[in-house]
């Protein structure tokens, strides 16, 4: 395990310095994002100031996205370095921008999502994959702004690749309940060669229907953009939402969200656990995760009264707070049957040679992609949303934990390391005291970013309010979008057929955070 | 792996014919509404309607449409209009046709 300090912001002034001399304007006035520090850039030097930022040493791109609030689209890049956020703004003339992938390549999944639902494409004539919206999605489909000019590709591989290999259409429908999620798997038999995703089945529009909405009306759908995070993409929502109107929630109500957060973290991860056996075969072994897994889905419903603690967070504070006797009562029995079925899966050399050096990233492909979570951390990059915060976390430091190695082995560990942290973290916020209360939403308008770190890593969320206290654009951004990027990678890694079902549990996404 | 054999068979068969008894966490759970139709006026009716985000409500002249079916048991009818919505408190819902699921209440409020 690793401690990480939050570091001073000496990354940001700097940056903003060096933007500054390249034209850059730090926006300070009502238009700023507030819970960032917000520069506006030219088009002109916006190739030049993205160079600059990628090129700085700590800085990873956490999100990028348009909204055409004014007379043109404007670009929004959000960058994260070690002690909070950095946006830069840029109002795109025409339908072209610079090729920003092409300099920081995480930014390739916001183009493609950008080119669906704004028409405004990179420069050059790269093919942009289809996203989120489905094939037969006409100019009358409903999108954030305009239909693009030509449609988009899907990108199928040939069926044959230099006589060798052959695409594998795998989905989207799959075993059990698993999410719809197409899989073009270019194999030459055993070897995964190339792999394409199309999670477009999934997509039900959450940023559209959010638009007109006021906060408190839209964390319903927020909530349900990613409901296995419903706990974080709902915080980082309503995080958003408050520094647009610049309150804060009440300490104890923050307290009770970072409960909430933790519990969602641990029956995750049991459920992660659950699915490695699945995927290696072990069916005791997931019998064993399961049975933890069902004992923490119903704590979550004894204490907050939804398993999957829909309806805790509301913007302005917490809708309803924990049975904190009863937590203390019956975490630790749910905790210690996924504490016994992982120690255990930790001695068994069938599943654990299964995992080793499987679906390995190095920290070098994890920062270029602009991972998170514990897919970042088994390589060894501390980066954890919960360090960039002036909430409970700020008062109860979380211990990060990382593993070297980058592989299935090493994300499994991270996450029973922070599934303990978690049970450590619940019982000081309990201690500290939690309750149901909120702030009073003032009227006003402004934009706010807000952050939670979701189990499958940092989720992010953009909000625009206008005076009246309703939506013009809300930005929603879960873990599963950055990581999914970093899938592709991690299953052409020298792994066979087999090994994706384990990379893809030990990742454990959505498609529906990815397709919204 | 003759270990994990012995582990499941400690472990024993943990799952139950249903229902063998309540399950202990379904009273903290939240339940669709339950509507007093003699509370529920027009007004009240179009206002439970314009809350509810996803569509489980719906008007129609002196009738309230309410399809459990698409309720999540959110609360916000309730939360909108205390006098005429209460929690159902049941929370095992079942039907052999998804049209047994769609309950027409009448609204009997401004008859009173």
């Amino acid at each position: 395990m690793t401690t990480v300090e939050p570091q001073a912001t000496g990354t940001s002034d700097q940056l903003v310095g060096q933007l500054g001399g390249l034209g850059g304007l730090e926006v300070a006035d009502g238009g700023a994002t507030r819970g960032a520090v917000t520069v506006r850039v030219l088009p002109e030097i916006l190739e030049e100031a993205t160079h600059v930022i990628a090129g700085t040493a700590g800085i990873r791109l956490a999100d990028m996205f348009a909204d055409n609030g004014g007379d043109a689209p404007t670009l929004r890049l959000v960058w994260a370095h070690d002690s909070g956020y950095l946006l830069t703004e840029t109002e795109i003339e025409g339908d072209q921008y610079p090729p920003l992938s092409d300099i920081a390549p995480a930014a390739f999944v916001e183009e493609c999502e950008i080119y669906e639902q704004f028409g405004i494409r990179p420069a050059t004539g790269k093919p942009l994959n289809r996203l989120m919206l489905p094939p037969h999605a006409g100019p009358g489909f409903p999108r954030l702004g305009h239909p693009p000019a030509e449609p988009l590709d899907e990108a199928h591989a040939p069926h044959t690749v230099g006589g060798q290999a052959f695409e594998f259409p795998f989905g989207p429908v799959r075993q059990v309940g698993v999410e719809s999620l197409y899989y073009g798997l270019v194999t030459s038999g055993e070897e995964v060669v190339d792999l394409y995703l199309f999670a477009w089945h999934k997509h039900r529009g959450v940023e559209w229907r959010l638009r007109g909405r006021t906060p408190r009306e839209a964390i319903f759908w927020a909530e349900r953009a990613e409901g296995l995070s419903a706990v974080a993409v709902g915080w980082a929502f309503a995080a958003a939402a408050e520094a647009a109107l610049g309150i804060a929630p009440p300490a104890a109500a923050a307290r009770t969200r970072a409960v909430a957060l933790e519990l969602e973290r641990l029956y995750n991860h049991a459920a992660a656990t659950a699915a490695l056996c699945q995927a290696t075969g072990l069916t005791v072994g997931q019998s064993a995760a399961e049975i933890a897994l069902e004992r923490l889905l119903r704590v979550n419903a004894a204490a907050f009264g939804h398993r999957y603690l829909f309806g805790v967070v509301t913007p302005g504070g917490a809708d309803r707070a924990p049975d904190a006797s009863l937590l203390r009562r019956e975490l630790p029995g749910a905790y210690g049957e996924l504490r016994r079925a992982a120690d255990a899966l930790l001695r068994t050399n069938s599943f654990v040679d299964r995992l080793e050096a499987t679906g390995i990233l190095s920290a070098e492909q994890a920062r270029r992609l602009g991972l998170v979570g514990p897919v970042a951390r088994a390589t060894g990059l501390p980066v954890d949303a919960r360090l960039n915060t002036v909430g409970p976390y700020a008062e109860h430091p979380v211990t990060v934990v990382t593993a070297e190695g980058g592989d299935v082995l090493a994300r499994f560990q991270v996450m029973l390391g922070e599934a303990a942290e978690s049970v450590r973290l619940i019982g000081e916020f309990l201690d500290a005291g939690t309750a149901a209360d909120r702030t009073t939403l003032p009227r006003g308008g402004g934009n706010g970013l807000g952050w939670a770190e979701s189990p499958r890593g940092e989720a992010l969320a953009w909000v625009a309010l206008d005076e009246g206290d309703r939506i013009t654009r809300a930005r929603l951004r879960p873990a599963s979008v950055r990581n999914w990027r970093g899938f592709d990678d991690a299953c052409r890694s020298q792994n066979v057929f087999t090994d994706i079902p384990i990379i893809e549990a030990s990742f454990w996404l959505t498609a529906a955070g990815l397709a919204r | 792996m003759p270990l994990w054999f012995i582990r499941g068979l400690r472990r024993g068969v943990i799952t139950t014919r249903y229902p063998a008894r309540p399950d202990s966490s379904a009273a903290a759970l939240p339940t669709p509404p339950a509507f007093r139709s003699g509370q529920l006026t027009r007004d009240v009716a179009d206002r439970i309607v314009a809350v509810c985000p996803s569509a489980a409500l719906a008007r129609r002249g002196d009738v309230l449409i309410f399809d459990a079916g698409t309720c999540t048991a959110c609360g916000r009818c309730g939360e909108a209009a205390p006098d005429a919505v209460t929690s159902s408190g049941e929370w095992e819902l079942t039907a052999a046709a998804r049209s047994d699921l769609i309950k027409e209440i009448p609204i009997l409020g401004e008859r009173l």
